[in-house]
């Protein structure tokens, strides 16, 4: 592969993209497919066989609003991008009838783009003069879009990720050709060093220092990994990446091998992921067609190659020693450190391990330099950050924001707010090992220093917010099973600590609580955080301990009153008839299951408690809101 | 006629080698062709790759895709993480439960559907989700999930 050769693989690409002809292209990332994507892409393709209309058709992956699913694209030359959302197999017909009969559709029509950056801050102008459509929202004023900021995400839902053409047309591999045509080792690790990119996995530990040390490990061979084992509850953001735009990922982890110093690579994908799997392998297939693997790339001398490895269940397999010794075959407890993977990882090499967002970070640090990079952010946490926006908001899916951004621009700007007139209640940052933050934090900004003074972690990106029918006590007990099932046993701190904080949990929230567990769990919690090996026990009290920090109250009602607050605790709560408001409709005695109620028609219906299951069927069937929880 | 145990193990040795950093490509080859790793390809494994028994039952045991036991012809996983919690998937695991007649862990009788629950995985845009086999199904109420699962050879 030469520079003239690239060029040319570009000039392909910019063809598949924007072709002069109309191009529609549908979503097809696992968001897109559970929603049906495949259907209305196979009935768009028929209308189009049908109708006889001169369209391309293509996929790609996930724009990122996927509450939205499934979305498409419409490319119609000289005329702005479009998007639509909420796709169906009816609607192609319509969608398809529009475009043969010369017209722009408008059902489902959400926004529609003018330009498009480039990542080497060339903008591509879509429209001719005359041809703004100015009545159809800009993609920038959508509030979804609005405060984004993609680099991480920069291709996903634009190009087909079956595409390296497409991927080189929007600047791909030119960082690699870049580096590999005089950038010393030495000055690529400087780069990344500046740019201040941080590890996206969880850590937050400065890459490019990591890189360095493992660079300077003496030894014939090294290795570098990528974590695409993503555990965390709540997010997704690495199979996002992975299934829209996997060379991303290879490319940054080239670049990588070559200033690290490395021959081999892994990606370790978990198998709970089989599309992003499918679409690695498809993309490292052309990756070695096109010479950017193999040897002697680019003619420089630097040989690289990347392996797939599947992980099977097993959460802790992220943490980086155990996922090792996963990729070695042994038993994948997790083990000491030091040794650091740097110095002594796989097969005791120097090996460097970094997230699937870290990795596809690089390109656009090795290509517009770390000072452009670290211009993005707040002084300690640089550029971007990729967050899976869920739980109770109104627009899920997943969002690239700047560091620094408050937690109220992302759930209410961003996403919307509460949905169904309710109020927010606290946001779970950083799975297991992260905190719950509460309303009076919402003006946070958010940067890995400042979720940490507020007890919770950045993590890898999962943001699950709750709202007031959520119990803080339930989600602690959630979080602490979560734990304690995936704790590898291997040390009694965290095996049993899990074990004794999870029995006092549960006790809470049946309405047993004793006095002293509040203070017990905190006890605990620093128990269990000093004594264990690996970062799952170090930090599986978070959720515990920051729940308690900001809900005390919630605890203290559990146990002083017995009463759940937000309902949610069934032993803790009862359901009642409001004699005011009965009519003796009969509808709830019907319903329920357990024939637990009683009354005649026209008269007041009594719920007898020691039947109930408390299944909340009368609550839901009532009309008249007469069934009261207490 | 579907392979056995040992002709699978012989098969992913000759593409993956015999090095102990195979172990885990030729469970994961056997278990996605059986929906299980028995004793016997625990066995060929050991003795292919030269450790003991045991260490390979302890790899096999660690991870919560692997199974020894033989489980059906549809593996059906319920996401039983916080976000799917959220949204109902406790009402969505009892109606599955109550139709198939079985708990988490367990295989119907005429061995077509094994039920599991299942850690995160990754469809949390579109709680409650689940796997089938390979294939995600999101946004679940008990009556999707059920018409899902009576669909199922
Ligand atoms: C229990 C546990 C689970 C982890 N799971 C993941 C994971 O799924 N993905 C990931 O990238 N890092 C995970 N990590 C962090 C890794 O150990 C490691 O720090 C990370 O992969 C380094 O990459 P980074 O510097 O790019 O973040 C986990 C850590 C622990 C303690």
């Amino acid at each position: 592969m030469s520079a003239g050769q690239l060029d040319t693989l570009g000039q392909e690409g910019l063809l598949s993209l924007y072709p002069e002809r109309t191009r529609i292209s549908v979503g097809m990332a696992t968001c897109g497919l559970a929603t049906g994507a495949q259907a209305v892409y196979d009935r768009l393709s028929q209308e189009i066989e049908r109708t006889g209309c001169d369209v391309v058709l293509s996929k790609t992956g996930c724009l990122g609003f996927c509450q939205k699913e499934p979305i498409i694209d419409l490319f119609i030359p000289g005329k702005p991008r479009l998007t639509f959302v909420e796709m169906s197999p009816e609607s192609a017909v319509e969608f398809i009838g529009a475009i043969a009969a010369g017209r722009v559709p408008t059902d489902g029509l959400l926004c529609r783009h003018d330009q498009e950056l480039l990542l080497d801050d060339v903008f591509r102008d879509y429209c001719s003069e005359g041809e703004e459509l100015t009545g159809v929202p800009l993609y920038t004023d959508v509030p979804f879009f609005a405060k984004q900021m993609k680099i991480a995400l920069r291709n996903c839902g634009l190009v087909d990720p079956g595409s390296i053409e497409e991927y080189v047309a929007r600047s791909g591999y030119s960082a690699l050709h870049t580096v590999l045509s005089g950038t010393s080792p030495a000055e690529l690790i400087e780069e990344v060093k500046l740019s201040g990119l941080r590890g996206r996995g969880g850590g937050g530990f400065p890459t490019g220092l990591k890189w360095e040390f493992t660079r300077r490990t003496e030894a014939e061979d090294r290795f570098i990994v990528c974590n695409a084992d993503e555990g965390d509850p709540g997010a997704y953001m690495d199979r996002s990446i992975l299934e829209g735009d996997p060379h991303s990922v290879i490319e940054g982890m080239i670049i990588g091998g070559y200033a690290i110093g490395a021959s081999t690579g892994f990606i370790y994908c978990r198998t709970e992921y089989p599309l992003a799997i499918q679409r690695l392998e498809v993309a490292l297939e052309q990756a070695r067609l096109h010479g950017f693997l193999g040897d002697d790339i680019f003619g420089s001398g630097f040989s690289f190659d990347i392996r797939i490895r599947e992980g099977s269940g097993a959460f802790v397999c992220g943490e980086e020693t155990s996922l090792m010794h996963s990729i070695e075959g042994v038993s994948p407890e997790p083990g000491n450190r030091p040794p650091f993977p740097s110095e002594s990882g796989l097969w005791e090499k120097p090996t460097n391990i970094n997230n699937v967002e870290t990795w596809s970070n690089i390109p656009p640090i090795a290509l517009k330099g770390g000072k452009w990079y670290s211009a993005i952010g707040t002084e300690k946490s640089k550029g971007t950050k990729v967050f899976s926006l869920v739980g109770k908001v109104t627009n899920t899916g997943l969002v690239e924001v700047p560091m620094g951004i408050t937690l109220r621009e992302i759930i209410y700007d961003i996403g919307g707010g509460i949905p169904d007139d309710r109020e927010f209640k606290a946001v779970q940052t950083g799975g297991p090992s992260g905190g719950c933050i509460p309303a009076s934090l919402l003006d946070l900004p958010v940067d890995y220093e400042r979720l940490a003074e507020a007890g919770s972690i950045m993590g890898s990106g999962g943001m699950v917010v709750m709202d007031e029918d959520t119990c803080i006590v339930d989600i602690a007990k959630y979080f602490l099973e979560f734990t304690n099932d995936e704790s590898c046993g291997k040390c009694t701190s965290c095996r049993d600590g899990s074990d004794l904080m999870l029995a006092i949990l549960t006790r809470i929230t049946s309405g047993e609580g004793r006095p002293e567990d509040i203070d017990f769990l905190l006890e605990l919690g620093e128990a269990v955080m000093d004594a264990s090996q690996c970062g799952l026990g170090q930090t599986l009290p978070n959720p515990v301990l920051s729940t308690i920090k900001y809900f005390r109250d919630e605890y203290s009602a559990h146990i002083e009153r017995a009463e759940c607050p937000a309902h949610v605790c069934k032993p803790l709560i009862v359901y009642r008839i409001d004699p005011e408001a009965c009519t003796g409709c009969t509808l709830c005695a019907r319903n329920c299951s357990m024939s637990a109620i009683r009354g005649e028609p026209r008269k007041l219906h009594v719920i007898d408690t020691g039947r109930c299951t408390k299944c909340g069927v009368c609550y839901d069937v009532c009309k008249f809101n007469a069934v009261i929880l207490e | 006629m579907s392979r056995t145990p040992e002709e699978i193990v012989r098969a992913s040795l000759e593409k993956h080698g015999s090095g102990r950093e195979a172990v885990m490509e030729i469970l994961t080859d056997v278990n996605r062709e059986l929906g299980c790793i028995p004793e016997e390809a625990i066995i060929a494994t050991a003795s292919a790759v030269g450790v003991s028994n045991a260490e390979i039952y302890s790899v096999v045991s660690f991870y919560s895709f692997f199974s020894i036991k033989p489980r059906g012809r549809h593996i059906v996983r319920l996401c039983s993480t916080i976000s799917c919690v959220m949204s109902g998937s406790a009402e969505v695991l009892e109606a599955v439960r109550d139709d198939l007649g079985i708990r988490e862990g367990e295989t119907t009788s005429d061995g077509r559907i094994t039920l599991e629950t299942t850690s995160c995985i990754g469809l949390c845009d579109q709680a409650p989700a689940m796997l089938v086999n390979d294939e995600p199904h999101t946004r679940l109420t008990p009556e999707t999930a059920r018409a899902i699962i009576a669909g199922l050879e």
